[in-house]
């Protein structure tokens, strides 16, 4: 039973239940006004904008993204090897780096093409 | 004898469960909002309770009674789940930390790690929100947030790696625990310490790096469609990033509720926290805000190689 009160799936399941109470409780005492088209549009400083998606430009964001993994595994990797003795977190380390190189080196190739 | 049961359920219920941090949360805002008004000359929250501490309460449930308004183009589900997911998910993570005591409620081998990972899946949860608002200025704002999630994150995890590889845990209570046989981190991780400081003000969207949601471009960044009661949960949620962001840095650098004589621990960990948050609003009242690709430059220019510098010395 403390297990299961002491656990953190049982404290993320109770915030959720408490922020859902609390939403319902807004839900309840917010006032119920008609929804005119001025109201429901999406917001706009004066300009006429129309209600529409947009497309995030996933080109610009690649880069980073990559590089992003490359240190996020690599942080872990260093977080998980303090323990360890031998030569594998330098082999692994050296992996990263590799890909690091290659990585900047296909960029430029990239960059020259573009 | 009170059975052990209820004793943990009133621990996760009301202290240091969940009351004791709605009460830290609304407290921490107060403070915010108080200090910057004494760094501007203003008076900040007067008039509700003692000099205006229950403001933020009031504020909160006056949100809450607003009228919530759903634009037409908005992805409906997605747009009414993410305030309460962002809510729930800043929430959870203070269980983990050690406040009362020198081990948290809640701890396992490598809670550091959910707690990164949780603080990661809250920005994920806002660039969510921020796209399934279907606005021009709310699409800016979440594509910034992805973006300078994209810089801080990575010297934000290197500097909290520190502590644990000089403590051998990546527990953030078998950190706290070890710092009370050696010396605090902040004396022999300075460096670390300043990138996670810096880097938690961007987590948190503060005024150097308020990005995201810059006012005076782009409206309100990726809240401009949230009202009503979304708004209220998103700003609840805002505050225990504060109290989260502050107390990660208490318990992984300052020594956690580690003191020297007065009787019980809590007492240093609240102090600690008071400088924190200090410090952290303090901040937000001395700078202008930077552009999205001054934060990415010195994101990775800067902080990523100070952070890996500073492990290099702990591995020495």
């Amino acid at each position: 039973m403390i297990n299961v009160l002491l656990s953190l799936p049982f404290v993320f399941i109770v915030s959720l239940g408490f922020s859902i109470v609390l939403y319902l409780v807004g839900a309840v005492i917010s006032p119920k006004n008609k929804k005119t088209k001025g109201k429901l549009a999406p917001y706009a400083c004066g300009e006429e904008l129309p209600p529409q998606k947009f497309q995030v430009n996933v080109r610009s964001f690649f880069l980073y993204v990559t590089f992003f993994m490359i240190f996020d595994i690599s942080a872990f990797l260093l977080a998980m090897s303090f323990s360890v003795h031998g030569p594998y977190p330098a082999i692994f380390g050296a992996v990263i780096i590799l890909a690091l190189v290659w990585l900047l080196m296909t960029w430029r190739r990239e960059k020259k093409r573009a | 004898m009170v059975p052990q049961e209820i004793v943990t359920l009133l621990q996760v219920f009301l202290f240091p469960g969940f009351l004791f941090l709605f009460c830290l949360a609304f407290f921490s805002d107060w403070m915010d909002r108080k200090l910057v008004a004494k760094f501007q000359n203003r008076y900040g929250p007067l008039y509700t309770g003692p000099k205006g501490i229950l403001q933020p309460v009031a504020d909160f449930f006056k949100l809450l009674a607003k009228e919530d308004i759903i634009p037409i183009a908005a992805d409906k589900t997605v747009f009414s789940v993410v305030p309460m997911l962002v809510l729930a998910l800043s929430m959870t993570p203070l269980f983990l930390i050690p406040m009362i005591d020198y081990s948290a409620l809640i701890w396992f081998e490598g809670d550091l790690i959910v707690i990164m990972f949780i603080t990661t899946l809250v920005i994920v949860a806002m660039f969510m929100g921020a796209w399934a608002s279907t606005n021009r200025f709310s699409t800016i704002g979440g594509m910034r947030v992805g973006l300078q999630m994209l810089g801080y994150e990575i010297p934000m995890t290197i500097a909290m790696i520190g502590p644990a590889i000089s403590s051998k845990s990546l527990s953030v209570s078998g950190i706290v625990q070890s710092q009370a046989v050696g010396i605090w981190y902040v004396i022999t991780q300075p460096l670390g310490f300043a990138v996670a400081l810096i880097c938690l003000l961007a987590h948190l969207q503060r005024v150097p790096f308020d990005v995201p949601e810059a006012e005076s471009e782009i409206v309100a960044g990726w809240l401009v469609e949230f009202s009503g009661k979304k708004l209220a949960l998103l700003k609840l949620s805002k505050n225990f990033e504060l109290v989260l962001a502050g107390s990660l840095l208490v318990s992984l650098f300052l020594g956690g509720p580690l003191g020297f004589w007065l009787p019980h621990p809590s007492v240093y960990f609240f102090l600690k926290l008071i400088v924190c948050i200090f410090i952290l609003s303090n901040l937000r009242a001395l700078f202008a805000r930077f552009r999205i690709d001054q934060v990415l430059e010195g994101a990775w220019k800067y902080l990523t190689p100070l952070a890996l510098l500073q492990i290099i010395l702990v591995v020495i």
